[in-house]
């Protein structure tokens, strides 16, 4: 039994290995120079380490303007996607009307609506709407708020105790007051959840912003994919790999910090 | 469960109704309506704008000859319909894209399960353990594509040196027919995500089911077979809808590691074995400005995508096993 517990830790160190080692090249080519780069046969570790690389990554291209970009939409998103989700998944989890359970099979539908293909239509009305290079899009997004998420909310908000609101309500309370003031400090791990996975999806997503903004406006995902280039076009490696590390780096540490917040997304999402 | 909680809260919120005169309840249920539907709006608005209206407008862009820019297309009804099935290339890409969720689809479920089998046994550190092999689920796309293509560069790869120590003379994977090799691995790397998904459905599984079968003689395989895979078929279930809908629309990494840099610009110089269907809808889209046609093509993988996702939930019904309330296994 020992013995089998050991083997397994034995290959889940080695799995680890294989999937973390994709990070290990990054590193190592962030910290080459380009002569060592074009070494034959191919050096596993930098002679000359350069970290320098960094600094290059950083003001070869106007890096910190992009990830204010980047920064800017993903808050906007991220902050205007949780409030909206949560008033929605309030009023599916805690409020009844005719045709709520039609709407709430709607909502189960739309959670598995193909997104690039509503993409680029969506971004056609945009353009003609004079929407495109504009943030706008982003604030649209997020004031609908994202279908997974209203059901995430939708989950918690219907597990919690009636007598919440009863109160509440023979006291004349409003129900948005009651949304406001007594569900959402109770939600926190939740929203912080939210806050997160938004946060991150639009800091990741590329067809959005490669398609709606320019050049000037665009986010990091797209800056960092084509501008480290030579005057031939051809892509600087190992200024695209910093940057990439720069670029990764928020959300991998948000990842870290989060983690539980994470998990406890995916999991409710198992949809059971 | 839906159904279930949605039963309960409305016993439980007329019992809440204190009895008053019947018009007065109406008036209630009227304004209860109401309030229902002020915290919906914003995403009821959201389907109707952002979703429908779109879907509606490339409808109907389908069924046009526009290129998007000149103002005088003209409604040619059903004749893109008619050309995608007699457009090689189209086809061809189609066929591609199936194979590739084929492939894809099971291999990152199946992967991903094993991790989770892996990281629920009582090893030390297996937080640390199910922390690292998801880590890559989280890498944005964008990331993952450029450091696969930094791997398996042709001269200054990973790939290629670890090749060279056993005597592999380099190989050019970003081109014909290895691409499609590398695109199958850059997914493969994220099958945390998988992990994630099955190791919570692992975790509802009652140990107790488990023991049981084994004191009456199963080994571990016969009790994983008949025990295990039903128990968790809901989370499996779910990660092939999912998986097939995102495989179906698989976009950025073919476009990122193609050998041109400016990602959006240069479509042709994706390799053929990446060159998947909604890579094909883009370039139709932004390279060919025939947007009558891409539109119908778009439209075409809608439908293609409400048949499967039909397909699976029907072949679900009968396979899924939803024996326990979900609500117990909960902690």
């Amino acid at each position: 039994m020992n013995a089998r517990r050991t083997a397994i830790f034995i290959l889940l160190v080695a799995l680890v290995g294989l999937f973390l080692s994709p990070f290990g090249w990054l590193v190592i080519t962030a910290l080459k120079s380009p002569e060592e780069l074009a070494a034959v046969p191919v050096h596993w570790l930098p002679k000359n380490v350069r970290p320098g690389n960094f600094t290059e990554a950083l003001t070869s291209i106007p890096f910190l303007g992009y990830a204010r970009n980047s920064l800017m939409i993903s808050g906007i998103y991220s902050v205007l996607v949780t409030l909206s989700s949560a008033w929605v998944g309030f009023g599916f989890a805690r409020l009844t009307a005719p045709g709520k359970r039609v709407l709430f099979t709607v909502l189960l539908g739309t959670m598995m609506m193909p997104q690039i293909i509503t993409l680029i239509p969506t971004y056609l009305i945009f353009a003609k709407a004079g929407m495109v290079d504009t943030y706008w899009p982003w604030v649209l997004w997020g004031v609908s708020g994202a279908a997974y998420l209203i059901f995430l909310f939708r989950q918690f908000f219907a597990n919690l105790p009636q007598e919440l609101e009863e109160a509440a309500v023979i006291d004349g309370c409003g129900y948005p007051r009651i949304f406001w003031r007594i569900f959402i400090p109770q939600s926190w791990p939740v929203l912080a959840a939210s806050l997160v996975l938004s946060f991150t999806w639009s800091w990741g997503d590329f067809v959005g912003p490669a398609l709606l903004l320019s050049t000037d406006r665009t986010t990091l995902a797209v800056a960092i994919s084509t501008l480290y280039t030579n005057p031939q076009g051809l892509p600087i490696n190992n200024l695209m790999a910093a940057g990439s590390i720069l670029y990764i780096l928020p959300v991998l540490v948000l990842f870290l910090f989060a983690q539980r917040g994470f998990v406890a997304g995916f999991s409710t999402s198992g949809l059971k | 469960m839906t159904a279930g909680t949605l039963a309960t809260t409305a016993v439980r919120s007329s019992r809440a109704c204190p009895a008053g005169s019947h018009q007065a309840r109406k008036r209630r249920g009227v304004r209860r309506a109401g309030t229902f539907y002020l915290f919906i709006a914003p995403w009821l608005a959201g389907v109707v704008a952002l979703t429908l209206f779109p879907l509606g407008y490339a409808l109907w862009l389908s069924m046009t000859n526009s290129d998007g820019l000149s103002p005088n297309s003209r409604f040619i009804g059903l004749r893109n319909y008619q050309e995608i099935f007699s457009d090689d290339q189209t086809l061809q890409t189609l066929a591609r894209t199936g194979l590739f969720t084929a492939v894809t689809v099971p291999a990152t479920i199946v992967g991903g399960l094993v991790l989770a089998l892996l990281v629920n046994r009582p090893v030390p550190g297996r937080a640390l353990f199910r922390t690292l092999l998801y880590l890559p689920a989280v890498v944005p796309p964008v990331a993952a594509s450029l450091t696969f293509k930094l791997i398996f560069d042709r001269d200054a790869g990973a790939a290629n040196a670890l090749l060279e120590t056993i005597g592999v003379k380099p190989i050019a994977w970003l081109t014909d027919p290895y691409a499609r090799y590398v695109l199958v691995m850059l997914v493969l790397w994220g099958c945390g995500n998988c992990m994630i998904i099955s190791l919570a459905g692992l975790q509802d599984v009652p140990r107790e089911l488990h023991e049981a079968v084994r004191v009456d003689g199963a080994n571990s395989w016969q009790a994983f077979r008949h025990i295990t895979i039903p128990m968790i078929s809901p989370v499996l279930f779910f990660q092939v809808v999912t998986g097939v809908i995102a495989a179906l629309q698989m976009f950025v990494p073919p476009v990122l590691l193609a050998p041109t840099v400016g990602a959006t610009g240069d479509v042709k110089s994706i390799p053929q074995g990446n060159y998947l269907y909604m890579v094909h809808v883009y370039a139709q889209y932004f390279n060919s400005g025939r947007f009558g046609y891409a539109s119908a093509l778009l439209w075409v993988l809608f439908l293609i995508i409400l048949a499967v996702t039909g397909l699976i939930f029907k072949a679900g019904a009968r396979t899924v096993f939803y024996g326990t309330d979900p609500k117990e296994g909960k902690r």
